[in-house]
Formats: structure tokens, C-alpha cells, sequence
């Protein structure tokens, strides 16, 4: 029994000295024979600060068939990054490099950062993609680590990039969006990120709540605008050419279904690429349409008109006697060609855009119920979902000068944002009411729920009867004066008024030579299916809205009912046999 | 054969060992997987939004288009809807 139990630990000690051989001898082989090999693939596995990838949700345009086409959305590929301790030939590696990276730094810094010994990783290439990351990956060049990387891209580079913002580090080390809806919609695009991976057993001990409804995924997502690409694109192509050939400071568009404030196209120029932010100025980055305020001139004067028919002060058929230039509070205000209309209908003010017209609306309309209107109209933000968004200036409706009321009625003397003014103008397009713009249809949580957002705040202003009186003056604007009623289309209704507003000058007053041109229109007029608000700052060598946004505004309506296939609203009358074909 | 308490120890200790090897093994594979097919949806997400901004791009083409210059002539004729036609007035 004693010798069996001397032989069992034997036996025991046997193997416990031959499982100690056999770790030490796989030591040697680790440490001592596979050494380097295991110490450069540690090194190629460092990463870099943060460990984690960026992870955001997409903003998706919506093409008209229901279609999502990304906005915004993640790009991956590769980085590369030094260790200058390990990196034995700079010279081979930068070519290695460059032979695949189309961005990296000079070769200059490129061996300034070599020769940084204290350092072990100094990144010196973005963005290679799929193919070159792993192509410089497999040479294994001692020194150099392709680590993997993702990076905020918009597919449509310049298209709506001021309306879907930017994402870029702020005070602190994380990337958040800074503008336009990636500023808005942070909370839902920003991932955290442990989302990724949660360890399914850690989690059932501690946290099981968590693992069964995630709250995050209750909370993040993607977002659906309701812009429509080849809209926009359309929009953006015509302003691009508009300020090209005019000149202009600026020029910028709206496109927004009057019916629930959807906007379909929303576009300025000069504009940026998000993919590419060095070089630009940085007063691009805002959105010129919730944060800068205008004089817009003319295109006030169909809400003067609404305003006086809706508060029962004139009717169509009221007459006055128009002298061309009227003196109020020792100012004087003139029509734009200065001449005299006589004793003419209301009607008149709209087709021939008459400033001593829209003056005399005001003061029949008195003080208070003007500035009633005019409040309730721009008196508040439109609500849009854009940061920043800035209010009116309506400082001359509170003072008791009338000059004040007179110059407003024709807009000028007050200042409003272009989403302020589409708001405005959309109640006489949808027969009285103001809608809330908006750009964001939908979320797509994460959680695989879509919550529709809710855009509802409308504010009634006009009666509808009110409204269709405005609109018929302004159809005949569109059939009778613009183009010579060249810009008539026979089958389709369309409401329009141009404006051109004297720009402010520095010192107080304004320019005689320098102006600010609008234009507004809507079809099909008396149940329209889309707005459009354009403006062009500054244009040079033209004096009138009507000569540089006409053209601009007609090829969208026709390019929107081609389109959309909107189907005609009025027909050619058989009696008056009017030629069913137009020689061009 | 007698009850033994050290073989039921010893036994209930190798499952144990067994499961948590397994546990372990089970989680490594999790994470890895998920990681995995993680990137991979990413790099597929990458790839459709190299062809959104090619569709972009070349809706942006077709937009900025001189169709006269390209070859194709304008139309002479514009021709209307009747207010008799079934289209009209919908």
C-alpha cells in the first residue's frame, strides 16, 4: 500500500514536471524564438486614443417614389499611423504610403513626425479606402499601423449642405453636430459608444432591464427629411446660374408644399461641400434662411392687400386715386416708375406692384389692425427645425409714425427671415392659414419603430374668401404682365408677385443703385401644391426682380409639374378656339 | 457503490468548470461575431453611399445639361390641353 502511494506521486510529480517543461518551453519560443513577430503585431493592434470607431445615424432626402437617399451618413475605410520608435525606413514606408493614400501629409512633416522618438503613434493618412487599407496592410512595414476608421460623409457634397449641418469637434473631444439638422437632431444621429457590444451574461447580472428594452435604441436613429433630391437639385442648379450671371452676393430658394409646410427644396448660394470644410467661410456654416432677416420689398404687398380685404376696409371694387408720389411724416413715397395711375381699382396695386397703393391700404387699415396683422404674421418664429433660427424686425410698427405702417405695406422698413416670409405667404397660397415649416418628416428609431413627427401649429389669419381675391390678382400678374403674358400657361394656374427692395445702406438709409429681388409664386393657384420663394442679394446691372428671378421661377414651375405630373387646373376653352399648339 | 461526497464535489466542480469555459467561450464568440458583422454592415453602408453620390452626381449632370449643346434640338411645338380633354380639369 505504502510503495503503491509512493509510486502514484511519483507519477503526479512526473507530469506536474513535465507540464512545467512544457510551459517554459513555449515561453522560450514566445518571448525568445517568435519574439519580434508577436511585438510587431502588438504594435500593428494599438489603437489609437479613443478605441472606439464613430458611430452616427444617417439623414436621408425622400425622393418623391418614397425612396431614401442619404444625406448624411457614415463613410469607413482606413487611417495610418506611425510608431517612430519601431519605424526603421521612413523613406520606404512614406512611399508604401503615398503609393495608396491620396491624402497624407508632406513628406516634410511626414519625417519630422519619424523623427519624433518619444511618440508612438502620430496618425499620417485619412480615409484610405476598403481595398488600399488592406493592400498597405498586408506589406506589414514595420512602424506603420492601418487602423480601421469612420468619418461623417454626404453623398450630395454641396446639395442642401447648409440645411443638413456639420459634425465636427467642439470645446470638448467628441464629435457632435454643430449646424442645420445635425445640431437639431444631435439627440437621435449621436451613438454611445458600448452600444455595439454588450456582454449578454454581464448584462443579465446587473442590468437585465437594459438588456430586455434598451432605452438608447428607444432614442437614437436616423432621420427622413422631407427634401426631395432632384428638386433640390434642380434648385440649386438655377441658383448657381442666377448668381453667376447676375453677380449677386447671394441668392437663395424655398420650395414648400403650402398645404403642411414640407419643404421640398430649400438652397443658397454661395453654398459649401461637408466633405470638405477647410477653406470655408465660416459665416457659411449658418443658415442663411432661419438666421438672416431681409427687406423683401414688394412681395409684402399681396399680405397688405389680404390684410385691408380680410379687415373689411376695401373690397375689389374700391377705388383710389393713385398721384404716383405721396409725402407722409416728410418722407416721401413714390411709385417705382414715379408716374401717376389716377382713380384705379385694387386689383391695380397687385398687377402694377404700386407703393402709393399699398401706403394708402395701410393707413385705411389704421395703426392697430395693421400692426395686428403683421404681428400675427411675423411676429414670432416659424418653429422650423434649424438651430439659431432669429425673429423679425418689426421696430417701425411700434412707433407711432405712419411712414413706419406705409413703407412695411410695400416691405420695406421691416426685416424678416425667408422662412418667415414663405410662412406669410403660404396662408394666401392655402387659404388663410400659417404652417409650421419643416424639414424632418420622420425618425427611424433603432428600436425599428418609424415615429411620424407631428407638425401641427397652424394659426389661422385670413378668411378664405379674403385669400382667393389676392390670388386671382395675383394669377393675373402672371398671365397678364410677366413676360408680356408670355409666361401664361395655358393649363395650369399660377400665382405670382416679384419684389425689389432698396438695400440698407452702413450709415443709415439706403442704396439708390443697390437692390434686394424676390419673387413669389404658387400653382396651381387656387389649390396649390407647391410654393416657391427666390431672392437674389445685390445683383448687379439689373434693377427689377421681374428681370433677373422670372426666368428662374418659371423653369422650376415647369420643371415641378413635369415632375410631379400635376395634373392641369384649366383648359383651353373650345369657344374661344384659341390655338391648341404654340409655334416656338 | 457507497454515496461519496468527494465524488459528487468533484463531479459538480467539472461541470461547473466545463459550463463556465463554455460561458466564456460563448461570449468571445458573441463579441467577435458582433463586431464582425457590425463592420461589415458599416462597409456596406459605405459602399451604398459611394453609389448615392454617384446617383446624386449624375442627377446633378443631367440637371446642369445644355441639351442644345449635347446635340438635341428644341422642341417647335408646345401643345396644350383642351378644356374639352379628358386630362383637363381633373
Amino acid at each position: 500500500m505504502r510503495a503503491q502511494f509512493r509510486s502514484r506521486i511519483r507519477l503526479v510529480l512526473a507530469f506536474l514536471i513535465f507540464a512545467a517543461l512544457g510551459i517554459i518551453l513555449r515561453l522560450y519560443f514566445v518571448q525568445i524564438v517568435y519574439g519580434e513577430d508577436y511585438s510587431r503585431k502588438a504594435d500593428r493592434q494599438f489603437s489609437s486614443g479613443g478605441g472606439e470607431l464613430f458611430d452616427r445615424g444617417s439623414i436621408y432626402f425622400a425622393r418623391k417614389d418614397g425612396a431614401l437617399i442619404s444625406a448624411a451618413t457614415l463613410g469607413s475605410g482606413f487611417l495610418v499611423a506611425i510608431n517612430p520608435q519601431v519605424l526603421a525606413d521612413p523613406a520606404a514606408a512614406y512611399s508604401a504610403i503615398t503609393a495608396v493614400a491620396t491624402t497624407t501629409v508632406s513628406r516634410d512633416a511626414f519625417f519630422a513626425a519619424a523623427a519624433k522618438k518619444a511618440q508612438v503613434y502620430i496618425e499620417v493618412a485619412h480615409r484610405l479606402s476598403e481595398t488600399s487599407g488592406q493592400a498597405l496592410a498586408a506589406k506589414a512595414i514595420p512602424g506603420v499601423q492601418v487602423l480601421r476608421e469612420r468619418w461623417r460623409q454626404y453623398p450630395g457634397a454641396t446639395l442642401a449642405s447648409q440645411t443638413i449641418g456639420i459634425v465636427s469637434y467642439g470645446s470638448g473631444d467628441s464629435l457632435a453636430g454643430r449646424t442645420g439638422l445635425e445640431a437639431v437632431y444631435d439627440g437621435t444621429l449621436s451613438r454611445s459608444g458600448d452600444s455595439l457590444y454588450r456582454n449578454f451574461f454581464a448584462e443579465l447580472f446587473s442590468n437585465v432591464g437594459n438588456l430586455l428594452v434598451n432605452a438608447r435604441d428607444a432614442r437614437h436613429g436616423d432621420i427622413v427629411t422631407t427634401i426631395e433630391p432632384e428638386v433640390q437639385t434642380r434648385l440649386s442648379s438655377d441658383l448657381v446660374k442666377l448668381t453667376e450671371r447676375y453677380g449677386s452676393k447671394e441668392s437663395g430658394g424655398i420650395i414648400m408644399d403650402p398645404a403642411t409646410g414640407a419643404i421640398l427644396a430649400i438652397a443658397s448660394h454661395p453654398t459649401y461641400d461637408g466633405n470638405n470644410l477647410q477653406n470655408v467661410d465660416p459665416l457659411l456654416l449658418g443658415n442663411p434662411f432661419a438666421e438672416h432677416i431681409h427687406e423683401f420689398g414688394s412681395i409684402m404687398k399681396p399680405l397688405t392687400m389680404t390684410a385691408a380685404l380680410d379687415a373689411g376696409v376695401v373690397t375689389p371694387e374700391t377705388t383710389y386715386n393713385d398721384t404716383g408720389c405721396i409725402t407722409v411724416n416728410t418722407r416721401q413715397i413714390c411709385n417705382w416708375d414715379l408716374k401717376a395711375r389716377g382713380v384705379i381699382p385694387m386689383r391695380q396695386i397687385i398687377m402694377q406692384s404700386l407703393n402709393v397703393g399699398a401706403s394708402w391700404l395701410a393707413t385705411e387699415m389704421g395703426q392697430a389692425t395693421f400692426r395686428g396683422y403683421f404681428t400675427k404674421l411675423f411676429g414670432e418664429k416659424t418653429g422650423i427645425d434649424l438651430p439659431n433660427e432669429t425673429g423679425a424686425l418689426l421696430g417701425n410698427l411700434s412707433k407711432p409714425q405712419q411712414v413706419g405702417f406705409d413703407t412695411a405695406a410695400f416691405g420695406q422698413g421691416i426685416a424678416v427671415t425667408p422662412l418667415q416670409m414663405i410662412r406669410a405667404l403660404g396662408a394666401l397660397a392655402n387659404g388663410g392659414t400659417m404652417v409650421t415649416p419643416h424639414l424632418v418628416s420622420a425618425v427611424r428609431l433603432n428600436s425599428g419603430i418609424v415615429r411620424t413627427l407631428d407638425w401641427g401649429g397652424r394659426v389661422p389669419v385670413f378668411a378664405t374668401s379674403s385669400v382667393r381675391e389676392t390670388v386671382s390678382m395675383m394669377g393675373a400678374l402672371n398671365d397678364e404682365i410677366l413676360y408680356n403674358g408670355k409666361a401664361k400657361i395655358p393649363t395650369m394656374s399660377v400665382a405670382v408677385k416679384t419684389g425689389t427692395a432698396q438695400l440698407t445702406a452702413p450709415g443709415g438709409g439706403y442704396y439708390t443703385d443697390r437692390f434686394f429681388h424676390s419673387f413669389v409664386g404658387f400653382f396651381p393657384s387656387y389649390s396649390p401644391r407647391f410654393i416657391i420663394l427666390l431672392y437674389t442679394n445685390d445683383p448687379k446691372g439689373v434693377q427689377y426682380a421681374s428681370e433677373t428671378l422670372d426666368t428662374t421661377f418659371l423653369d422650376l414651375v415647369h420643371f415641378l409639374i413635369d415632375y410631379y405630373a400635376v395634373p392641369p387646373d384649366r383648359g383651353l376653352s373650345a369657344q374661344a378656339d384659341l390655338p391648341a399648339a404654340t409655334r416656338l | 457503490m457507497p454515496f461519496s461526497l468527494v465524488s459528487l464535489m468533484g463531479g459538480t466542480v467539472a461541470v461547473l468548470v466545463v459550463a463556465y469555459l463554455a460561458l466564456i467561450a460563448v461570449v468571445m464568440s458573441y463579441a467577435a461575431l458582433t463586431i464582425e458583422f457590425s463592420q461589415s454592415l458599416r462597409n456596406d453602408e459605405a459602399s451604398v453611399a459611394a453609389l448615392e453620390g454617384q446617383y446624386l452626381a449624375a442627377v446633378a449632370h443631367i440637371t446642369a445639361l445644355d441639351y442644345t449643346a449635347a446635340g438635341y434640338a428644341q422642341p417647335v411645338l408646345k401643345t396644350f390641353v383642351r378644356a374639352k380633354s379628358v386630362t383637363a380639369l381633373r
